[in-house]
Parts: C-alpha cells; sequence; structure tokens
C-alpha cells in the first residue's frame, strides 16, 4: 500500500474503529475472543482498502467487511452462554432491581444479542445503527421486503429475550 | 416498540470502547497473519491437490509399466492418465478463480456463496479423483483376474473379488469420515449461516 494511502487507512479507521469494536462485542463474549476478531476484522479492511473507491462512505464500507468478516470469515464460533464474562452475570442480578441505568441497560442489551443466531445478530446490530432498510439489504445480498420481514422476526426475538 | 426504543437510546449513549486503539496499533495489527476460515479453506485444498497426486510417486514407475504392459493395459492407462492430468488442471484453474472471487467487500450472500463454491470445487475434485483411482483398481483387477482365470476357480475368482470391493469401501469410507471431519469442524458456522440467510429466499 502506498504511504498517503496507508495513512488516509489509519485515520479513517481510528475515527471509525467504534464500528468494529461494537461488532466484536455483539459476535464475542470475551476479551481475547473480542481482539481476535478485532485483528481479523482490522485485516480485512487493510487488505481491500487499495479497491475502496469511495463512492459510499468508509464507515458504510467498513460495516459490511467488519459484519461479513464476523459472520463468514472468522472462524471460531462461540458458544456464548457458558462462556459469558462474570461482569455479565453480575448485571444479570443488578438488572432484576427496576433501577435500570442506561448503562445497566445497554448490559442487558448486548446479552440478550448474544442469544441471537449471527445473521440476526446483524439485523439488529444494523437496526439499532439507524442504516435504512436499502443499505441494510445491500450489505447482506437480500432483498429489501425479505430484509424487512427477517428485519421484525429478530426485533420480536430480541424483545422475548428482554421482557423482564 | 417502546421496549426497544428504551434499550436503543442505551445503545445510542455508549461510551466509547475500552479497547480503542490508536493508529500505531492499528498498523502493527493490520500486518499481522489472518486466520480466516478462507485462508484455511486454500491451504487444505492445495494440500488436498498435492497430496492425491504425489500418491504416484510411490508407486515404482518401471515396475508398474511393466505389469500394465503385461495385462495389456498400457494404452488405458497411458490416455486415462493424460485426461486426468487435463482434468487436474482444470480444477486447479477453477479452484483458483473461485478462490480469488472470495472477497470482504462482497455481499455478505455473494461471500459465502463464494468460500462454499471454492470449497465444492476441491470436493468435485476429490469426487473425480477417488473415482479414478476406483476405477484404475477395478479395471486391472478385472485385467488380473482374467489372466490368472486358467488357474483360478469360481469360489477363488468370487472371494478375490469380494476382498477387493470390501478394500474399495473400507477406504473410500476413512476419507468420507476423515473429510467430514475436517470440513465439518470448519465450514460449521459457515453451513449454519449460510442456511441462516437463504432461509429468507425462500419466504418469496
Amino acid at each position: 500500500m502506498q504511504k498517503d494511502l496507508e495513512t488516509k487507512f489509519l485515520s479513517d479507521f481510528e475515527q471509525n474503529q467504534n464500528i468494529a469494536h461494537k461488532i466484536c462485542r455483539i459476535y464475542t463474549t470475551n476479551k481475547s475472543a473480542h481482539s481476535d476478531l478485532f485483528q481479523e476484522i482490522t485485516i480485512q479492511l487493510w487488505k481491500n482498502y487499495p479497491k475502496f473507491r469511495g463512492d459510499s462512505k468508509f464507515s458504510t464500507w467498513m460495516y459490511r467487511v467488519a459484519l461479513n468478516t464476523a459472520i463468514s470469515l472468522y472462524r471460531k464460533s462461540t458458544k456464548t452462554i457458558k462462556t459469558q464474562d462474570i461482569g455479565e452475570i453480575a448485571y444479570k442480578i443488578k438488572a432484576t432491581d427496576y433501577d435500570n441505568t442506561e448503562e445497566v441497560q445497554l448490559k442487558a442489551l448486548y446479552k440478550a444479542i448474544h442469544k441471537l443466531n449471527d445473521i440476526d445478530k446483524a439485523l439488529i446490530f444494523l437496526y439499532l445503527e439507524d442504516k435504512p432498510y436499502k443499505e441494510i439489504s445491500e450489505t447482506l445480498g437480500i432483498s429489501s421486503v425479505n430484509a424487512r420481514v427477517k428485519m421484525n422476526r429478530a426485533k420480536d426475538k430480541l424483545k422475548n429475550i428482554l421482557k423482564p | 416498540m417502546d421496549l426497544l426504543d428504551n434499550y436503543k437510546k442505551a445503545w445510542d449513549n455508549q461510551p466509547e470502547d475500552a479497547n480503542k486503539v490508536s493508529s500505531l496499533e492499528i498498523y502493527k495489527i493490520a500486518q499481522s497473519k489472518s486466520s480466516s476460515i478462507v485462508k484455511w479453506i486454500f491451504i487444505i485444498g492445495i494440500a488436498e491437490f498435492i497430496s492425491l497426486n504425489s500418491l504416484y510417486f510411490l508407486i515404482d514407475m518401471d515396475e508398474a509399466l511393466k505389469t500394465y504392459e503385461k495385462l495389456g493395459l498400457i494404452n488405458f492407462m497411458f490416455y486415462s492418465g493424460i485426461l486426468a492430468y487435463v482434468i487436474l488442471f482444470y480444477f486447479l484453474a477453477k479452484f483458483y478463480q473461485n478462490y480469488k472471487r472470495i472477497s470482504a467487500t462482497s455481499t455478505t450472500k455473494i461471500l459465502m456463496n463464494n468460500i462454499i463454491k471454492t470449497r465444492k470445487t476441491v470436493r468435485n475434485y476429490v469426487i473425480f479423483n477417488v473415482g479414478y483411482i476406483v476405477l484404475v483398481i477395478i479395471v486391472v483387477s478385472m485385467a488380473l483376474i482374467r489372466m490368472e482365470s486358467g488357474t483360478l476357480n469360481t469360489k477363488q475368482l468370487l472371494i478375490t473379488g469380494f476382498l477387493i470391493s470390501i478394500a474399495i469401501v473400507f477406504i473410500l469410507g476413512l476419507y468420507w469420515l476423515f473429510y467430514q471431519l475436517l470440513y465439518g469442524i470448519l465450514l460449521r458456522k459457515l453451513k449454519r449461516n449460510h442456511k441462516e440467510l437463504a432461509k429468507l429466499d425462500s419466504l418469496n
């Protein structure tokens, strides 16, 4: 990669790295798996950056590459229930007293998302990130209609898990 | 919708991740080696092409040629061998072409399809190669039996045929098991996700 391209990539990625971290947090449940997936996402972004033409925003492109890495390229699949952090179990207890701060809600939300399958995770993530259906369908390669149907089901599943 | 809206607010306000890295660290991470399943599929695929074709080096070719000549199979072995190589190169080219097509920038669906297609190329080659080996075993055995038919009675012929079939089935079974295990572990997650995404198509 050329020097200025490298610099551009590093600054683009540094600014948008939270996208990758959020995806890692959704698809993994412990720290070492998180950094493992983060590494693979970084490698894939780096490898494909020379082909990034800039006809879409860097972040849009990054959503696609990072999700693809988590869903299809990253090999390890984490069985979430057994390997969750002790921190999360502690939150489970806390979440039962109804004083729901945003932090508690966020933990509960991640915990609920962990129970979804990989495709539903992607759909819910894109919903939470306010992505329009057009972009969701283009990222996953399915029709808008299908994306909508599947999204509603994923949301229902998530709501069922979150129900107190 | 209310329930999710509440959680969504928490999502929108979530703080930056504690694992945040500097651009220097990003640079370092980007230089490390990928461990994606695509890499493994490529390595294992190449290993399969090589191992299946190096079987021939284990055989003493001079000795084998003499035997084929005695059996009157020299032409069959020569032409079928050439054909097998043409087909090998066809599969190799196809494998490489499919491998090149795999890109993290495709849509999720296309990416999964391309990964599976690449793997299937190797699988089809293995099926072809095993089929070819079985064919050679059968042809050689039949020629041997025909040559020895004067000295063997029907019972001995039947037993020989039976033993050869058992051996073929055993080898195939062993290979199939190994194959299922190897790709089963490697592709379990991908297959599950592919099925999940494919389910969407059947909705319409």
